[in-house]
């Protein structure tokens, strides 16, 4: 059974299509990252899965429940665990607790024995009593996610959770959802780190201008690539002066530069890596460093778009 | 249940910050205490003005032949020495002219009166150009002029007793009848004492003397207590103002939350957005309620201030909560985020309250006819027209139709708020 299903989701804003036809699954019991760079809909289309925007087209359901004509429904089988900090910091981490478990219809005894899991869970037992404001960025993380838990939810939506925080919190949060996954939980996880999308995920599906632009397993993406290799390259100098040189040169599939760093992606890397040098050297522009990568989700999304995956 | 849950998390909230009962409770009382500390002697009717040094110089002497047992002089040195007076004038005697200026001079007092010595004598020998000498401390202006019109109205007697006597001497001998004139010191001993208690009583106790000067249209409690009435209009006004303040302020929950994200996450839940919003409007109405309620109680221990009767500030108070409820959820539904509501409560509440007599509220007809009609036309003004009335000791009946204007403005203040924020939110 699916836990997710969407289909030809639209959202526009005016005249910017924010989400185009999306379409795509999740099944029971699986993680499924939605992995794009920022302003690639992400945010939008999970806003919509959660009831907090109608699709201008298209729908989508939770545990078989439409966002649109059942959102009581859906809402009751799903939890969200929002990008930012959603929580109240002048009560304690245990009243944050209490109340979003009273959100989600949790009374009495049901609601105290669930709080005192949820807290277990992410760690913070110890610190119930103090007040959200006072804790650091990384168990604010986790109190946030710790409230979308609470009701025991088919579905968690968790958009970016791991944005601005420390390793430490970071990994905690990872091996969470590993957790939350383990017990059965689907989850639906946004993000631009690939390397947290390889990680948790059972499926990927990568988003880019509202659009989804590959869905699949982690290896059935690296297979889109091929055998071609990545190269990213260091300048000491503006990246426009040798870009279009390099982009004739026999070899290189796609180029793209993002924040001083040129990131090619060629058939073979021994035999294109002397061409860069010497077009370079005709340019006058030194590479100060180089660096050969495997194949990997940001190679694919270079693959895909022609552009580097941003941060 | 989940409108109570959100109302009860709003209100945890708020009085967990302390700018909200800083603006709730305290500012309020702090506003009213400092009048009633600036009015405070008045309204006790036990005056704190410090107490005023006389030193006395009395060099009277009793002639011989004088008809009295007593000095005039005497007379007017134990009018200062007089316990009734004690607790305002601390008086002394003084030996010689120059002993009382030098103490006057060194301000051991702040005013002499000199007695000279044959003063009774000029004075009953029709001698219009005896003098009692006052003398006082130039940077003194209350107390000389309050002695000055004791030694005055004492002199003023004993000048009316003298033609009063000599009326009576006169009449006597025209109805032929012969006076003794050994009753003379008797007539003038038990006028001088009536006079003595007459002015005593006319300053120590207005009601016991001869003539007590009643306002025609003044209850007892506008007769007796003008200033706890003052400083009850005075607390209504800083009350209403402020209850006007927490509505809006409370309703500003509302943009914070949507600022923190919370208030989405609520949307994420599967809980209905008129519950969402029922919720936060309950915990402003019960807010604005605990706050009225609050410095009623605070305003009778701390300033005496009598409210009314029950049923009347029951629909005062009901119809303040309304209306400011009412007008918090509709200024706040036009306001863009809480930055911008800082300013436009502030400014907005302040307008409001100025036209609706707020700041004015213990001196009505100090304001003119055209400010008074725009009262009218706020829900301030018919708040605390309705809270005049109460403490005019005006029944609930009375009330009947401030309160129904004041809860109809609520009510459309409140319609037109709240499908803003459907609107908003939708």
């Amino acid at each position: 059974m699916n836990a997710i299903e969407v289909k030809n989701l639209k959202k526009s804003f005016g005249d910017l299509q924010a989400v185009q036809d999306a379409t795509f699954n999740a099944e029971s019991g699986e993680v499924l990252s939605l992995l794009g760079p920022n302003g690639a809909g992400k945010s939008t289309t999970i806003s919509m899965l959660s009831g907090l925007l109608a699709p201008t087209g298209g729908d989508a359901s939770i545990m078989g429940h439409s966002v649109t004509k059942e959102p009581e429904a859906a809402k009751a089988s799903l939890g969200v665990v929002p990008q930012d900090i959603a929580l109240y910091p002048d009560l304690s981490a245990r009243e944050n607790l209490v109340f979003w478990g009273k959100m989600y219809g949790l009374r009495g005894a049901a609601l105290k024995s669930r709080v005192d899991e949820v807290l277990e869970v992410i760690g913070l037992s110890d610190r119930q009593r103090d007040h959200v404001g006072k804790f650091s960025g990384g168990m604010k993380r986790r109190v946030n996610i710790g409230a979308a838990l609470l009701h025991k939810p088919a579905v968690v939506i968790m958009d970016e959770p791991t944005v601005g925080i420390d390793p430490q919190s970071r990994r905690h949060i990872l091996d969470n959802v590993k957790e939350l996954n383990r017990q059965g939980m689907t989850v639906l996880y946004t993000t631009h780190y690939m390397e947290e999308a390889a990680e948790l995920s059972h499926h990927i599906a990568i988003m880019d201008k509202g659009r989804i632009i590959a869905h699949g397993t982690h290896n059935k993406l690296l297979k889109m690539v091929g055998e071609q290799t990545r190269i990213d390259i260091m300048l000491n100098t503006e990246a426009d002066k040798i870009l279009s040189a390099w982009q004739k040169i026999d070899g290189v599939s796609k180029i793209d530069s993002l924040d001083g760093k040129v990131t090619a992606l060629v058939d073979d890397s021994n035999r294109v890596l002397p061409r860069l040098f010497d077009a370079a050297a005709k340019a006058d522009v030194r590479i100060t460093s180089v660096d050969i990568q495997e194949p990997n989700l940001e190679t694919v999304f270079l693959h895909l778009t022609g552009r580097a995956l941003r941060d | 249940m989940k409108i109570l849950d959100i109302a009860f998390k709003d209100l945890t909230r708020s009085f967990r910050s302390v700018f909200a009962i800083g603006m709730m409770v305290i500012a309020p009382l702090m506003l009213t205490g400092l009048i009633y500390f600036a009015f405070g002697s008045v309204s006790s009717g036990t005056p704190s003005m410090p107490a005023v040094k006389v030193g006395v110089l009395n060099l009277d002497v009793l002639p011989a032949d004088a008809p009295l047992d007593v000095t005039l002089g005497d007379n007017v040195r134990s009018m200062f020495f007089d316990e009734s007076v004690a607790s305002w004038i601390t008086a002394s005697d003084y030996a010689d002219e120059a002993s009382a200026r030098a103490a006057l001079n060194n301000q051991e007092i702040g005013i002499a009166v000199i007695v000279p010595q044959n003063f009774t004598e000029r004075f009953l020998s029709g001698d219009k150009d005896v003098q009692v000498l006052v003398i006082s401390d130039p940077t003194l202006s209350i107390g000389p002029a309050v002695v000055q019109n004791m030694v005055t109205m004492m002199v003023d007697g004993v000048s009316g007793g003298g033609i009063a006597l000599e009326t009576f001497m006169s009449r006597q001998q025209t109805n032929g009848i012969a006076a003794d004139p050994t009753q003379i010191p008797s007539w003038i001993e038990r006028y001088t004492t009536w006079y003595a208690d007459f002015q005593r009583k006319l300053f120590h106790h207005p009601d016991q003397a001869a003539f007590v000067v009643v306002a025609p249209s003044a209850s007892d409690t506008e007769a007796t207590k003008p200033v706890q009435k003052m400083m009850g209009l005075t607390m209504a006004g800083q009350m209403i103002f402020f209850a006007f303040f927490t509505g809006a302020y409370s309703m500003m929950s509302i943009l914070r939350e949507d600022e923190e994200g919370t208030l989405a996450r609520l949307f994420t839940t599967p809980t209905e957005r008129t519950s969402i919003l029922t919720g936060k409007f309950t915990a402003v109405l019960i807010t604005v309620i605990l706050q009225g309620l609050v410095l009623m109680i605070a305003g009778y221990y701390a300033f005496g201030i009598n409210w009314g009767e029950p049923s009347g500030v029951a629909l005062a108070l009901t119809g303040q909560v309304i209306a400011a409820t009412g007008l918090g959820v509709l200024l706040i539904a036009f306001v863009k985020n809480s930055r911008q509501g800082g300013p436009v409560l502030g400014g907005g509440l302040t307008t409001l309250g100025m036209l609706g007599g707020l700041f004015t509220a213990n001196m009505p007809n100090a304001m003119p006819a055209a400010m008074n009609m725009i009262a009218n036309f706020t829900p301030q003004g018919w708040v605390l027209k309705s809270w005049r009335m109460v403490m005019d000791g005006q029944s609930a009946v009375d009330l009947l139709v401030p309160f129904a204007v004041m809860v109809g403005m609520g009510i459309v203040m409140f319609v037109i708020g709240a499908l803003t924020f459907r609107k908003r939110f939708a």
